[in-house]
């Protein structure tokens, strides 16, 4: 039933016939999702669609209850978290998940330790100060204009800055596929503006992500491709011209409220 | 006391080695007595060796006493039936040990908070029975471990009195500079974020579970040779080594001397240890009540322990000296 790996090469991601129930209630049914490889992708739609559930089956957070995900030609099935971000996958997530009580220095260094060590490694009386892994987490935080406060502790940032250290977390490891769960979510206009510019940013890099969000201006102003879920099922799906016009999209919006 | 803060900060080992080892000279001027000195050292070191474990990972073991006393145990059998020689005894104790933090560690170490520590102490009960029922044949049950007539050597030379110390300031002070450099190691980097947030580290590429499991049996080791050493020092093992308040007292010390500070559990395990032992004579039967009305002024007051009670001393009598930090 699963995907050839050959005929999927050029995607990214793919979720093939994915539908998960929690009791009676269908959360999401059939749903086939493919994320190309450097595309900004977002998945849009009411409130209650399963973009959420959709997002935690990706990260294996959730067990589907029929349907396969296949990212970078690797079918996920029972993977642990870790073992899917070794693989190249990492999530912001909706409140900022950061370190608070270290350096923003150490809170990048993590995953840099990560990328380059792999998920376990023996380490214990290696000198961590001067490890050249500093100076690439340092490198990390100037991508997203924090490495003048590098030295502070995490908690102290306002919530702006909370998430971008998050996207320096997910991108220090270099991952081939970025999640990001309400990159916005809580944030001021200007906050808002300089998110997008940076996401767009990271995006030119050649990394391919996947964002849901409910602030149609960062959607349209970043996506290449858009979804649109309504009642765990995909209604549309095409660049933000397309969507924007689709009656179907317009339907689903103007039932629940309008934009 | 600000001075020798920032110069031990400067200098730890150095500084560290000088107090440990200069300790014996002048610690009966402050009403101590001979032997209670090494005593202190080897709990300073099962504390030392804890805080690897709570002050890093945030997990509360309330069953180190299992290490502490399956060494004990391992070490009193090897002096009695193989040789007073302390190098084997050590070894096999120390294996001993590692082995069993593996299993406990590997069961335990799947939970977290609460459901963890609970787990630990049933592990230390289950072993303490057992060695008082099931295995009192090996373990002399209810009497202790008794060695009769054997005298510890290392290398032929007799380990009591001040050789006995030395041999555990040794131990200690490389103990301290392995801590020391386990904490400033990405190993231990990844062992304090297990503490700050569990789960954005595993969403991080982070094997979480092996890393606290390294930082456990670390833990343990530490807590194996201080077993190891009680028998060597007092050719006699005591019930009480696999006890539970063996493993609470060790809670006590490390929350009283300031959690994640590695000096600061060494200091409440050598206060404790001078209470129990000095302070309890002129206190008279009430000192348990003062020990804990200390103990429960600290954890009111200063969170943070004798080391937070320094920091805030250094803070307000020496703010001129550092102004240019904030």
């Amino acid at each position: 039933m699963m995907p050839n790996n050959k005929s999927i090469s050029e995607a990214m991601l793919d979720c093939y016939q994915v539908s998960k129930n929690f009791g009676g209630l269908q959360a999401l049914s059939d749903v086939n999702l493919r994320v190309k490889e450097g595309t900004v992708h977002s998945l849009i739609g009411p409130n209650g669609a399963g973009k959420s559930t959709l997002l935690n089956v990706i990260t294996g957070m959730i067990v589907p209850t029929h349907g396969s995900v296949v990212f970078d030609g690797k079918p996920l099935g029972n993977v642990s978290p870790h073992e899917i971000n070794q693989l190249g996958m990492a999530k912001v997530f909706q409140t900022p998940a950061i370190f608070p009580e270290m350096s923003l220095l150490q809170n990048v260094c993590i995953p840099a330790l990560a990328a380059r060590d792999g998920a376990f490694k023996l380490n214990m009386f290696d000198r961590g100060e001067g490890d050249p892994i500093e100076s690439f987490a340092e490198e990390t935080l100037a991508e997203v204009g924090l490495q003048e406060v590098m030295h502070s502790e995490a908690r102290f940032l306002s919530r702006g800055d909370k998430r971008r250290l998050e996207l320096a977390i997910c991108i220090a490891h270099r991952p081939k596929l970025l999640l990001l769960d309400e990159p916005t979510a809580g944030m001021a206009r200007h906050e808002t503006e300089s998110t997008i510019e940076l996401l767009r940013k990271i995006s030119k890099s050649g990394m391919t992500m996947v964002i849901v969000e409910h602030d149609m201006n960062v959607v349209f102003a970043l996506s290449d491709i858009i979804s649109v879920l309504a009642q765990g099922s995909i209604i549309a799906e095409g660049n933000p011209d397309d969507v924007k016009g689709n009656p179907k999209v317009i339907e689903a919006y103007l039932g629940e409220e309008q934009e | 006391m600000n001075k020798s803060t920032s110069i031990f900060s400067k200098y730890p080992i150095p500084i560290f080695s000088l107090v440990v080892l200069s300790f014996p000279f002048w610690f009966e001027y402050i009403g101590g007595y001979p032997g209670l000195d090494t005593k202190i050292l080897i709990w300073a070191l099962m504390a030392l060796g804890f805080d690897i474990l709570l002050g890093f990972t945030g997990y509360l073991s309330f069953g180190h006493a299992i290490f502490f006393g399956v060494s004990a145990y391992a070490t009193g059998l090897m002096l009695k039936h193989f040789s007073p020689e302390i190098i084997p005894a050590m070894f096999i104790a120390v294996i001993v040990g590692t082995i069993m933090a593996f299993a406990v560690g590997y069961l335990t170490m799947k939970r977290s908070g609460i459901y963890f520590s609970i787990l630990t102490l049933a592990f230390g009960e289950m072993l303490n029975s057992a060695a008082l029922s099931t295995l009192q044949d090996i373990t002399g049950g209810d009497n202790g471990l008794t060695i009769p007539d054997v005298k510890p050597v290392l290398f032929g030379i007799r380990m009591d009195g001040l050789s006995m110390y030395f041999l555990a300031a040794a131990i200690l002070i490389l103990g301290y500079y392995l801590a020391r450099r386990i904490a400033t190691s990405p190993f231990g980097l990844i062992l304090k974020a297990i503490k700050s947030n569990q789960e954005r580290l595993e969403y991080t590429g982070i094997d979480v579970q092996k890393y606290k499991l390294g930082g456990f049996v670390i833990s343990a080791i530490y807590a194996s040779i201080a077993g190891s050493l009680m028998v060597i020092y007092e050719p006699y093992v005591a019930t009480e080594y696999l006890h539970w308040s063996t493993s609470g007292e060790l809670v006590i010390m490390s929350v009283m001397g300031g959690v994640g500070t590695l000096v600061g559990p060494m200091i409440g395990a050598a206060f404790m240890l001078y209470f129990e032992n000095v302070l309890s004579v002129p206190l008279g039967e009430e000192w348990l009540l003062v020990l804990g009305i200390i103990f429960m002024a600290i954890v009111i007051f200063l969170p943070g322990g004798f080391m937070e009670g320094l920091a805030r001393i250094k803070k307000r009598y020496f703010n001129k000296s550092n102004k240019e930090e904030k």
